[in-house]
């Protein structure tokens, strides 16, 4: 993907992810992060479902590798149960280039059972002519 | 709960570069700026460097062992990153109360590393039950 054609408004992706718990699991050992809650709760971190959005927007972008985070912003409406299939999508905010670099900002969405789980706005630099 | 506590913080944790790998893996996040030192070596960090929402989860496993479930089902976190963390530094979260504000407490958050620098600045927001 030309990261120079994202329009704001424009949507980069929408997809069905299935947030199961062996995924959940993987990612809240990996991140340390051994909070009792979410298995006597049955839901999963919501950083972990963060990473998920975040990881299918990254995909979808084809990233050039040196792109890294400059912000985030994360709301958690409402917990996401384990096993839940949750639908992910991102659009695009912002797109510029300043001194060599493009900032790029994306609204990310999480959606389970038809009711928000997260909303999120990422804001990235990446060097021009990254590959 | 009810209550806000004035002052939130976690115990330092070292972040090792197995820890980032397994990151990359869970997360699906495999820039070679986190993983590949040949790679990063010609980035401006000069060597890898870890997730920075690696480093930003920390805050939020802050505010789900202080908060419980309010931190789950109604929590914002708005974060920069200020500065890169390196696998071996030995990261701590914090939260400083700011003001109760709608029914919720906002936090000055910080990640800072074992020297001290502010790695991550922000804010987290947290509903208050009762």
């Amino acid at each position: 993907m030309d990261l120079s054609d994202l329009e704001p408004g424009q949507t980069l992706m929408e997809r069905r992810v299935a947030v199961t718990a062996e995924r959940a699991a993987a990612y809240a050992k990996a991140a340390g992060d051994g909070c009792a809650l979410y298995a006597e709760e049955g839901v999963v971190p919501p950083m972990a479902v963060a990473a998920l959005a975040l990881a299918e927007a990254m995909t979808a972008m084809r990233l050039p590798a040196g792109a890294v985070h400059t912000g985030q912003e994360f709301a958690f409406p409402r917990p996401v149960a384990a096993g839940s299939q949750a639908s992910v999508s991102a659009s695009v905010s912002a797109n510029s280039v300043r001194r060599g670099t493009r900032f790029l900002a994306l609204d990310l969405r999480v959606e389970v059972g038809g009711e928000t789980a997260l909303e999120g706005k990422t804001s990235l630099a990446i060097p021009e002519g990254a590959e | 709960m009810s209550s806000a506590p004035e002052r939130l913080e976690t115990p330092p944790r070292l972040i090792t570069q197995g820890q980032v790998v397994e990151y990359a893996d869970a997360s699906g996040d495999h820039n070679p700026l986190h993983l590949d030192e040949e790679f990063a070596r010609g980035s401006p960090y000069g060597r890898p460097i870890v997730h920075g929402m690696l480093a930003l989860a920390m805050l939020s496993e802050m505010m789900t062992a202080s908060f419980g479930i309010a931190w789950l089902s109604g929590g914002r976190l708005k974060a920069r990153f200020r500065a890169p963390v390196f696998p071996g530094d030995a990261i701590r979260a914090s939260g400083t109360l700011k003001r109760i504000e709608g029914g919720a407490a906002v936090y000055e958050a910080v990640v800072a590393n074992q020297d001290g620098a502010s790695v991550i600045t922000g804010e987290a927001e947290v509903p208050l039950s009762g």
